[in-house]
């Protein structure tokens, strides 16, 4: 079984809006709803106080702003109808939707750049690509169920060491997290799923490291109980063809963390 | 007098027929992220459905966990109340903090054959007594306090998910 991380706050949640996944994200209505549940869940020990919270009651309306009753002139003279308590649904992005993705694992900082380059635009950055990433923690583990699937999980501590963004207008994603550590026959790597604006897949890949760079890092801080890569580059069975587009660019130190670069060519 | 603490567990089912706002957008959302994550298993295209995708790939079965991530913003939403199980007055009255999701079935292009479920772990309960189809049920477990009550019913797709007998007092 696989532990799992903590997941970072709603607030923490990218703005960047895939359009065909997210739409209208309220994130002060989701700021109202995760107050009211703090009240509710510490009063749980006096039972069934709560006032319903049935989603259907706010199936009338279609987001965000039905409960404002006040505030406003009613001209009509129609009695002001009441309005059901919260919460109301509102449409809301992923979870992996999110550029720090460290959660409560600790580590080296690593900030990820990932270019998305179109090769049926001479290599230009292809923008609105949707990215996601996974790497394990420094112990070697990624955040997933265990085996079987079948294991309840706290819906606050959902995952770690995931993350999405969509491309800006250079093909520029950004993502803050942790050098990754490595797990047995594998070396150091990043895996990368590219899709086009409407999710189609363009190309699942993996970013490598550099060796040198990785010797530094897991020579030190929770990284240093762990020890070193039992798989190099040339004997990893995905990088052991060659690395020489899988590759990236890492600088920095141990102290004020490291920045990888790395460009992804697809065909969109 | 009370017979044990236990753990009720709500199997919310939600299909292509849902017609609940909260539904539909957890209906659209994780069908959308379906359709991403399965392309991971199923680079070719060649495979349409969940089922057909985890025989030939057994690791697809985590799908599971990859889907849930379109329905945890949704499940934060319900701030720790399980949805439609009430009281006798027609209230809500279950806290979880656990939830488990399931893909029942789907499809990466008809939309109409994804069905997927939610199960609702309630924290635990001090069950008193059974009354008719109603389970009387205490939100404390401490057997020494006078505690408020609640009756649910016993229905469809409410399991008791877990059992502790409590110590008999003197």
């Amino acid at each position: 079984m696989i532990k799992l991380g903590h997941e970072s706050k709603q607030q923490d949640i990218s703005r960047k809006l895939v359009s065909n996944l997210i739409n209208n994200c309220v994130m002060k209505r989701i700021d109202f709803l995760k107050r009211a549940g703090l009240g509710l869940v510490t009063a749980q020990i006096v039972a069934c106080k709560t006032e319903s919270v049935d989603p259907t009651s706010s199936s009338s309306s279609s987001s965000s702003s039905s409960t404002t009753t006040s505030g406003s002139t009613n001209t009509s003279c129609t009695s002001t109808p009441s309005e059901t308590e919260g919460p109301f649904p509102t449409k809301t992005p992923s979870s992996l939707v999110q550029s720090n993705i460290t959660s409560d694992r600790t580590g080296t900082k690593l900030t990820i750049k990932i270019n998305i380059q179109n090769k049926n635009a001479s290599c230009a950055g292809l923008a609105n690509a949707i990215v996601d990433i996974w790497h394990c923690d420094a112990a070697g583990n990624y955040s997933e169920y265990g085996g079987t699937g079948m294991q309840a999980t706290n819906y606050t501590t959902v995952h770690f060491l995931r993350g999405r963004q969509v491309t800006d207008s250079t093909g520029l994603v950004t993502f803050t997290s942790i050098y990754p550590g490595w797990y047995s026959s594998r070396a150091p790597h990043i895996h990368v799923h590219v899709y086009n604006s409407s999710g189609t897949s363009l190309l699942v890949t993996q970013i490598a490291f550099p060796e040198d760079i990785s010797k530094i890092v897991y020579a030190q801080g929770v990284y240093a109980s762990h020890g070193q890569a039992d798989t190099t580059n040339a004997k990893d069975n995905v990088f052991g063809d060659g690395v020489t587009y899988e590759m990236s660019t890492v600088t920095g130190n141990t102290t004020d963390g490291y920045v990888l670069t790395h460009n992804i060519v697809v065909s969109a | 007098m009370s017979k044990g603490i236990i753990q009720l567990c709500y199997r919310k089912i939600i299909d292509a027929n849902s017609t609940k706002l909260w539904d539909k957008y957890v209906f659209d959302d994780t069908h959308q992220e379906f359709f991403m994550q399965a392309q991971l298993y199923h680079q070719e295209g060649k495979l349409k459905t969940y089922h057909e995708i985890l025989e030939k790939n057994p690791q697809a079965e985590k799908l599971q966990f990859l889907v849930s991530t379109a329905a945890v913003g949704y499940i934060q939403q319900l701030n720790g109340i399980v949805p439609e199980i009430t009281n006798a007055f027609g209230k809500l009255c279950l806290s979880f903090e656990n939830f488990r999701f399931e893909i029942i079935q789907s499809h990466i292009s008809d939309k109409q054959q994804h069905k997927i479920a939610i199960y609702f772990y309630s924290k635990p309960l001090l069950w008193i007594d059974t009354i008719a189809n109603q389970l009387l049920v205490s939100h404390s477990t401490d057997l020494q306090e006078e505690h408020e009550t609640d009756l649910i019913a016993l229905q469809p797709l409410l399991n008791i998910s877990s059992f502790k007998a409590t110590p008999i007092l003197n």
